[in-house]
């Protein structure tokens, strides 16, 4: 019995490691095997991109080897996948091996895409592509004396959904550390028709915002960027000058995915919102960032869907009987400046509510960064349960 | 049948039904981004907010609310593209 999963960040990192932790049994008797297939030798915390480019961090403290991660009882196979045959039930490596596999996982996330907005690469910083593109910010920003500092949101979807406005906080505070806050004006773009899309954050972050001198200019979808001029042009026909321009890309689903015709135009994999399943395969999973699903690209997202399908892959295995199903539960930290965060709760089934920063949420999200390598191995899920709550349902099959 | 030199006005339905806010002004916002002038996009939501965050964003973006019509269980909203980019 093989069991393959497709991708080495936290998704399918904690998927392989939940999987081989039970089924220790099989795989050292011989019976089965949880192979991990990681294009990246390296496993990196992208939450961690907003402190490099925004308080200095050192991009070196977010990365870890992937293999140090990973449960002893799980075959590591630290290179790209190639191709990933749901029909034939097969993944092919680059080194051209074949992988059968009785059921499969995939956690290939999603990639920040500059390019795909003309100009844009040209014209902008981002933290969200890497902890080196993060840093390009940290120095921008030391060297900045003046002027009109945009942070945008430059497509949809993307990761994270706080972290545009967490940017925008995070440069203020730089600024008035600085004191020269009142040589900048900060602007926040959004194709949004609010400062956060979720209504009830949106009355948080608004407040605070105004009071910050923090300009929000609403419907706004990039268009364009012209490097020379330093403009942005929006689909709405709408233009914007900067000094400075601090992006979101949009992003897209995984090379393999496209090149592999299993998922949508933009790359992402038609899931069941619930089970995790891909939609047509009874024993083929997506998680994380790589599915359709219309929640949150986050880190606790892709953690808790693992959980779920790997409580479905082993039902299947070991004939349980049990149909897990996720609830949507979504809770995404959200930093707000001067040592305070929030988080964005809810799910399918409730709708974002409001809760707004203290610095003891903050605390929490600081101490969640530095525990989230041990998450990885999936030894602390009880804690997840008794934080979260029940975040799914088991139905008889 | 169109003419040579001339282009079909397509209509394209965006399923949002089952997405809380921002899913379905986010899916209008991929459909717009691949929309020409004269397409219509057809929104179909059934979070309370679309309707309302539809018609802002067309009041605004100078585009054009063709219909909203409400079915048993969701909303359709019709937008035609009169206006977009520079």
């Amino acid at each position: 019995m093989n069991i393959v999963v497709v991708g080495g960040g936290s998704g399918g990192t904690l998927s392989a490691n939940l999987l081989a932790k039970q089924l220790t049994n099989e795989i050292r008797s011989g019976q089965g095997s949880v192979y991990l297939v990681s294009e990246s030798k390296q496993h990196i915390f992208q939450p961690g991109y907003l402190h490099v480019a925004f308080k200095g961090r050192e991009p070196t403290e977010l990365i870890r080897k992937e293999r140090a991660l990973v449960n002893r009882d799980v075959n590591l196979l630290e290179e790209p996948a190639e191709r990933i045959d749901l029909k034939g039930q097969t993944v092919t490596l680059a080194s051209g091996s074949q992988l059968p596999y009785e059921h499969l996982i995939i956690a290939t996330g999603s990639i920040a895409n500059p390019r795909a907005i003309p100009g844009l690469s040209e014209a902008s910083l981002n933290f969200h592509t890497s902890p080196e593109e993060s840093r390009k910010i940290w120095d921008a920003i030391q060297q900045f004396d003046g002027g009109h500092v945009v942070v945008a949101i430059a497509g949809v979807p993307h990761k994270c959904p706080p972290s545009p406005n967490e940017a925008a906080f995070l440069v203020d505070d730089y600024f008035r550390q600085r004191r020269i806050r009142g040589k900048v004006k900060l602007t926040f773009v959004t194709p949004y028709p609010r400062s956060y899309p979720a209504e009830p954050m949106s009355r948080v972050v608004e407040p605070r915002f105004q009071k910050r001198g923090i300009e929000v200019v609403t419907f706004f979808n990039v268009e364009s960027v012209d490097p020379a001029k330093r403009e942005i042009y929006s689909l709405e026909g709408g233009s914007m000058s900067y000094d400075l321009l601090l992006a979101v890309p949009p992003h897209r689903g995984a090379d393999i995915v496209l090149k592999s015709g299993i998922g949508d135009a933009d790359g992402w994999i038609k899931t069941d919102k619930n089970t995790m399943r891909i939609s047509g395969h009874e024993n083929a999973y997506a998680v994380g960032d790589a599915t359709d699903i219309p929640i949150s690209k986050t880190g606790v997202t892709a953690h808790l869907e693992s959980i779920t399908a790997t409580n479905n892959i082993i039902s299947a295995i070991r004939r349980k009987g049990e149909l897990h199903k996720y609830n949507g539960r979504i809770h995404c930290p959200f930093e707000m400046g001067s040592g305070r965060a929030a988080f964005v709760i809810g799910s399918y089934d409730m709708p974002v509510k409001v809760v707004q920063p203290t610095r003891i949420r903050y605390a929490m999200k600081k101490a969640f960064a530095k525990f989230y390598w041990r998450t990885l191995s999936g030894n602390w899920d009880w804690l997840f349960e008794a934080y979260f709550g029940k975040t799914r349902t088991v139905e008889r099959t | 049948m169109a003419t040579s030199g001339t282009r079909v006005k397509r209509t394209t339905v965006v399923d949002s039904r089952g997405t809380m806010c921002p899913g379905p002004i986010t899916d209008l916002f991929k459909a717009y981004r691949n929309a020409k002038v004269g397409d219509v996009i057809e929104l179909w939501a059934t979070d309370p907010a679309a309707k309302s965050d539809t018609e802002a964003w067309a009041k605004r973006s100078g585009n054009e609310i063709v219909a909203a019509i409400d079915e048993k269980d969701h909303i359709r909203i019709q937008v035609r593209i009169v206006k977009k980019g520079r």
